[in-house]
């Protein structure tokens, strides 16, 4: 894989450090030149940039994207001007906190069905952080692979870590059982 | 089908639409159901976020290498060192001709081609056709058909098509059309005016003539804020 026009969606899922830093590389002088025109400081479009890397890499493992019709740097951009004006909305810088930001989604179509998360988590989630973090390796792995990753039963059992489906179901169903007991117990605590 | 197939076929995007109506109808009315749905939401959440963090050290790391390689490349000790001996060898014409003002250098390291910001390419694009083409060939680099289709459409409703035809005819190295085409988005002061000055003062500096660029650079820091910090420091450059 050399050419940054010949990834897949497929390829993005499976994913490899080395197609994430060509694609990084590939894209972030274009978002640098783009973002410039927001006179904002060059941390900050950094920052944007990677944010704006991390949504779109994030609605690709959730099947938001399905296929690219686009070139990936129309996408990073998209959602980096998204996230850009969101941003300075919050800083109460330019522009004016009234401004509906769904007018930026419906100028990028190819992001109209992105899921961009700005808010911070909520107290119910910082828990859940907080146990899931001290949750045994393979509940981690399994939780995740499922949840973020997208695989299904199928899928995992196909990696070679269980016998059968029937194991991974119940693992997994074990593994939401010991969280959801730890949490209760923080509560009760 | 119980509750939990239920939610691992939603969270597994494969409900059919008669489980879809079953799992809406519960979610409703049955509160347990509901509680389960937002515990599973809720953890998928945070496992995103936690995966996330993971994502971004690692892209805050290639950005680490990228620029180390960026100043590496710039500033090459090395070979400087060996310009500074081929100078001294071959006397003072030589040493002025190594020395002076790189202008092709410092062409290199601040052109950028400008990015489709304006055209979304979407899969279901009938309408405007051609503009679809024009910006689908400029993204593919293709700036021969690129400045074919800009051609055909009208820049009195879309201001921002001059820019984009220049930008093409710079990639093709035929500055003399880019030129004209800036200087009309400049003229017209409607859209990548900023951008333009920027873009002007590259093409004055491959045609190495310093006063023109540098006037561009003042026009462009004195007016706007676009690649404001970088102007400042080519200018310093051509001083």
């Amino acid at each position: 894989m050399n050419k940054v026009e010949n990834i897949t969606i497929e390829d993005l899922k499976k994913g490899s450090d080395s197609l994430y830093k060509l694609i990084y590389d590939n894209n972030r002088d274009k978002f640098i030149n783009f973002a410039r025109r927001y006179n904002l400081k060059d941390d900050d479009i950094i920052d944007a940039y990677q944010d704006a890397y991390i949504v779109f890499y994030n609605n690709v493992v959730d099947g938001k994207l399905t296929t690219l019709t686009s070139s990936i740097s129309t996408y990073i951009i998209g959602i980096g001007k998204y996230l850009i004006f969101d941003k300075m909305k919050k800083n109460n810088k330019t522009i004016n906190p009234d401004f509906d930001l769904s007018v930026i989604r419906n100028e990028d179509a190819v992001i109209s069905t992105f899921e961009i998360e700005t808010e911070d988590l909520t107290t119910e989630q910082e828990l859940l952080k907080q146990h899931f973090k001290d949750l045994g390796e393979k509940c981690k792995n399994l939780l995740t692979l499922f949840y973020y990753r997208g695989y299904t039963i199928k899928d995992i059992l196909e990696l070679g870590d269980y016998n059968n489906e029937n194991v991974v179901k119940s693992a997994k169903s074990r593994c939401l059982k010991t969280l959801k007991e730890r949490i209760k117990a923080n509560l009760n605590s | 089908m119980n509750k939990e197939d239920l939610l691992y076929h939603y969270f597994s995007k494969s409900l059919t639409p008669s489980q879809e109506t079953l799992f809406y109808d519960l979610l409703e009315k049955d509160e347990a159901f509901k509680a389960q749905f937002e515990f599973e939401s809720n953890l998928k959440r945070v496992i995103r976020e936690d995966e996330n963090k993971k994502l971004k050290t690692k892209l805050q790391g290639f950005e680490k290498e990228t620029t180390k390689a960026k100043s590496k490349s710039i500033f090459n000790y090395s070979n400087l060192a060996i310009a500074a001996s081929i100078a001294l060898l071959i006397g003072w014409f030589g040493y002025n001709s190594f020395f002076g003002t790189n202008y092709n250098e410092l062409y290199e390291s601040n052109f950028e081609n400008y990015p489709n910001t304006v055209y979304t390419i979407t899969r279901s694009d009938t309408i405007n056709a051609i503009e679809r083409q024009a910006f689908v060939a400029y993204e593919a680099e293709d700036y021969k058909n690129a400045i074919v289709y800009l051609n055909q459409l009208d820049n009195n409703v879309k201001p921002y098509l001059d820019f984009y035809k220049a930008q093409s005819y710079l990639k093709l190295n035929k500055t003399d059309e880019a030129k004209g085409y800036f200087d009309k988005v400049i003229a017209e002061n409607k859209v990548f005016v900023a951008e333009s000055h920027w873009y002007m003062s590259l093409i004055y500096l491959k045609e190495e003539n310093k006063t023109e660029a540098k006037l561009e650079l003042k026009k462009l820091i004195e007016g706007y804020n676009y690649s404001k910090e970088k102007a400042k420091a080519l200018l310093i450059e051509l001083d």
